[in-house]
């Protein structure tokens, strides 16, 4: 296990730095300059010239080798062997070119847990709401309950998010007075955006244990539990689900990391302030820094994560190999 | 049931994260005054301000040595409680207050002047509006000289670019400034500056936001010489409350990125009788209809945006109705126009057919501009013939403009040479080649493509030309205007001080902000001679001739209308937004009157 994990986490600075080169590959064609106002005062060359070579934006090699230094904390290291002293943080992912007041750590400090947090709590309802529907299908299968529910579960998955959220905000805050619209740092102002963004992992996750569960109920083990004369409550929930639940397990990793990451939309629709309106806006902006520090937290989070899945995995079903 | 714990274990950790995390975010308490932006605060820095909305907050936060009475523009004493200026116009002598003071309870000195302005003519800084502090004797050697001595610094071998280097190259340069520039606090309450030459808005720019102190210990604090590069690295932090020190009426006591920004009354300020509210939130509202449900359901007391409201055409007319009294459209110092590549050659090598004065004058003729604004804006925005906007710049009339006039504009294209030969509708020069498909670039997202399709369809009624609309992102738009990689491409200005130059300057040749392209030594010498012209009524009128120029013969630019800012408020609750065209507001002085509120 100490083993399996050592080698995965070697792994990773490599699969960062691979993310790394060819999101900076990219970002570095988008058109135009990422200094200037585009709708503003176009400074003369000279300043011009001066502003890009400030930022090294006037040196790709130049660029790519300092903000990877910066970012990983070479540079904060170099400083402290050679005493020197330091303004920035350790790992430093460069100021935002067009938030001039704002640094790209304090951005992801600010947004960063607002995503996590928002991803975490829609996985979380996409679980209750999965499972529970999977197992109410996988009792009775081709009931009305089982046809109501992946009913729900194809809905859920076909409806993009900014016609669930639109349709939420008119349903609650607007009709029936519950919540408000474009608010955040208040208890209830996650729920919304959290089921919106929960609904087509919800339906994902109903569907694999919906198959597990019918499998699990066909084999021969459940057939000894019941024949022994366990309650079919235990059967159900401890026995089988345990054993359905492995598939969801493994899909949780990668749709975690996509909760956190893919709520662009949900975050437009509620006014969430997280990570994701401040990606595509970077990308919109060419604000490199902002481009290449977004890119290089998630990627790690993504791969840690996916990470911590196989640990689970492995902490749940001892039979499987890890070595 | 172990089993069930392990699943179990990470769904309570989560529930106990999420409610500490949540229980952390407090939503502070409503502002006295509340208004909003479509976009964020970029930045406080006032020598790095960019964006109209941040200088409304700047002069909130910072006060110069004069401040303009918003009304009529006259520069009045803010900072300085008096000026003087010497006889050949090139020495002003400001006296400052000995009661001004910074947040921190610093008193204002000359020094910091000094500083702030030395800030924004340093490389190292470089700021979209450097080239302004240019007007000042010496600045624009001293920018040059200290770009200079950064390239031959990065150029010496790593071994001699030790911190002892850069610190050594950082000390010549003050000294350098010291020596060259005209920049000089005689003691902590007298600022000399001497002018490169007699600048007639000297006293306007004084009052610009970027000319506004900044406090030098805080800045410093965060300044650092990279021994690498040998420039001064300067971070924001200091711009962050509770760091934060300025010297205007409030004080910014919360910024949170995309969150929240609240200021409040500073008690420092010397003149608390003109701050008219305690505190002022200011909210970002991206979207135009939310902005106006906000406004409607009274959680914003005034939106500074509301031009991209696509129902505004009918909350206009409502209220021509009666209906409501709260849209307020003002006309602004800017206008909106499209402009010629006036280059030899388009990509490519083709020739360029628009590099020939008539043919761009054909075009503006065959221009229908009160069709555009009655019928694709419907916003009640003046139809332009100027580059300038009437009235706007006191003293100064600024030319007519070119009439709708299709017929002289057909006889003018076929002087140029296109004349429809083959009768096949479409112009043809004397090689046969039919007149070159019309490129017309624009940025998407907005009402510029309406624009150009309905100047495309009134260009191919009145010339017979064929053209083509494309429409790029705003990044990509831009980057082609600066590459000349266009032939028809749509622009747009906002003057930033009240003299013709704001506006003329745009067609100089070279100018950063001329992407047509345009060059013309009689048209510079004209600009270059207005600059030495002693007389003010002389000079306005060198300059109405040399506006003539752009707008009726020359024609690089093709003005469409000026630009109308449009305010929600409610008249009975807010008071004190000015509806001068230059549209500088000072929200520290507006006033709410909730009793009003019907």
């Amino acid at each position: 296990m100490i083993r399996f994990l050592a080698s995965r986490l070697a792994q990773t600075p490599l699969i960062v730095l691979a993310v790394y080169t060819v999101t900076f590959l990219l970002a570095w064609q988008l058109p135009g300059s990422a200094v200037i106002n585009d709708e503003g005062r176009q400074p003369p060359p000279a300043v011009l010239d001066a502003m890009e070579a400030r930022y090294n934006l006037d040196n790709s090699w130049v660029f790519y080798w300092q903000y990877l230094a910066d970012a990983t904390g070479v540079t904060a290291a170099a400083d402290a062997i050679a005493g020197r002293e330091r303004l920035g943080p350790v790992f430093d992912l460069g100021p935002s070119l067009r938030n001039e007041d704002w640094t790209v750590n304090e951005i992801l400090a600010d947004s960063l847990p607002v995503s996590i947090v928002l991803g975490l709590v829609a996985i979380a309802i996409a679980l209750v709401i999965g499972v529970g529907a999977g197992v109410i299908g996988a009792i009775k299968p081709n009931s009305l309950a089982d046809t109501l529910s992946l009913g729900v579960a194809l809905v859920g998955i076909s409806l993009p998010s900014f016609v669930v959220g639109t349709a939420l905000l008119i349903i609650f805050p607007v009709w029936l007075g519950i919540g408000r619209v474009g608010g955040w740092g208040r208890f209830g102002d996650i729920i919304l955006p959290a089921i919106t963004l929960s609904l087509p992992f919800a339906a994902y996750i109903a569907r694999l244990t919906r198959m597990g569960m019918i499998e699990a109920l066909g084999s021969d083990y459940i057939r000894t539990a019941r024949a022994k004369g366990l309650p079919e409550r235990d059967v159900v929930l401890k026995h089988a689900l345990k054993n359905a639940f492995l598939p969801v397990l493994s899909y949780l990793g990668p749709a975690t990391a996509f909760a956190m990451t893919g709520s662009f939309v949900v975050e437009i629709v509620f006014k969430v302030p997280g990570v994701g309106q401040h990606f595509v806006a970077a990308v919109l902006n060419k604000d490199l820094f902002l481009i290449m520090g977004v890119v290089l937290v998630y990627s790690t989070m993504l791969v840690l994560f996916n990470l911590a899945v196989d640990a689970c995995y492995a902490w749940v079903d001892p039979r499987i190999e890890t070595g | 049931m172990t089993s069930m714990w392990k699943l179990l274990a990470p769904a309570l950790l989560l529930v106990g994260l999420i409610t500490v995390v949540i229980a952390s975010d407090h939503p502070p308490a409503p502002a006295e005054f509340t208004y909003s932006e479509n976009t964020s605060i970029i930045t406080l820095d006032p020598q790095r301000i960019s964006y109209t909305h941040d200088m409304r907050v700047s002069y909130c936060l910072f006060e110069g040595l004069l401040r303009w009475d918003n009304s009529t523009f006259v520069p009045r004493p803010a900072v300085a409680s008096a000026w003087t200026v010497s006889d050949d116009g090139t020495t002003y002598t400001f006296h400052l207050r000995p009661d001004a003071r910074w947040s921190n309870g610093d008193p204002v000195v000359a020094g910091d002047f000094v500083f702030a302005w030395r800030r924004a003519m340093l490389p190292d800084t470089a700021c979209d509006y450097t080239a302004l502090f240019f007007v000042i004797a010496g600045a624009e050697e001293f920018f040059d000289w200290r770009l200079e001595q950064l390239d031959q610094y990065s150029r010496r071998p790593s071994a001699e670019r030790t911190e002892q280097a850069a610190a050594d190259l950082w000390a010549r340069t003050l000294e350098r400034f010291d020596e060259t520039v005209g920049l000089t606090a005689v003691d902590d309450h007298t600022l000399v500056v001497r002018l490169e030459r007699p600048t007639a808005y000297f006293l306007d720019l004084v009052c610009f936001a970027i000319a506004q102190p900044v406090h030098p210990p805080t800045v410093e604090r965060w300044a650092s010489i990279d021994a690498d590069t040998g420039r001064l690295l300067q971070r924001s932090d200091w711009t962050k409350p509770p760091r934060f020190v300025g010297n205007g009426p409030m004080v910014v006591t919360d910024w949170r990125f995309k969150r929240t920004f609240r200021m409040q009354r500073s008690e420092t300020y010397r003149d608390q009788s003109a701050v008219g509210v305690e505190s002022i939130a200011i909210v970002e509202i991206e979207n135009p209809n939310t902005a106006v449900l906000a406004f409607q359901t009274g959680a914003v007391d005034w939106v500074t945006n509301a031009d991209r409201v696509g129902y505004l055409a009918d909350m206009l007319e409502q209220q021509r109705l009666g209906e409501h009294n709260d849209v307020h459209a003002f006309p602004t110092f800017g206008t909106y126009f499209w402009g010629f590549n006036c280059t030899d050659t388009l990509t490519g090598g083709r020739p360029n057919p628009f590099a020939d004065a008539r043919v761009r004058q054909a075009f503006a003729l065959a221009t229908n501009k009160r069709d555009i604004t009655e019928k694709v804006r419907r916003l009640g925005e003046p139809p332009a013939g100027s580059l300038i906007p009437p009235g706007s710049i006191p003293g100064y009339t600024p030319p007519g403009g070119l009439p709708f006039d299709p017929a002289r504009a057909r006889a003018l294209l076929e002087e140029a040479g296109w004349s429809d030969a083959n009768g096949d509708g479409v112009p043809e020069n004397s090689s046969g080649e039919p007149f070159p498909v019309v490129e017309m670039l624009c940025s998407t997202g907005s009402y510029h493509e309406d624009i150009a399709l309905t100047l495309g369809a009134m260009w191919e009624a009145a010339l017979g030309v064929r053209t083509r609309v494309v429409s790029k992102e705003t990044k990509a738009y831009k980057d082609d205007q600066r590459r000349r990689d266009y032939m028809v491409s749509r622009g747009g200005w906002f003057g930033d001080y009240g003299d013709p130059l704001t506006f003329l300057n745009l067609s100089r040749t070279g100018d950063g902000n001329n992407d047509r392209g345009y060059s013309n030594p009689v048209f510079d010498a004209m600009l270059d001679r207005a600059e030495l012209e002693p007389d003010p009524a002389q000079r306005f009128e060198i300059l109405e001739h040399a506006e003539r120029m752009i707008v009726e013969d020359e024609c690089p630019i093709l003005p469409l209308f000026q630009y109308v800012q449009f305010y929600l408020y409610d008249p009975d609750v807010l008071s004190g937004v000015s509806e001068h065209p230059r549209l500088v507001q000072y929200p520290y002085a507006m006033r709410i009157n909730r009793a009003g509120a019907r």
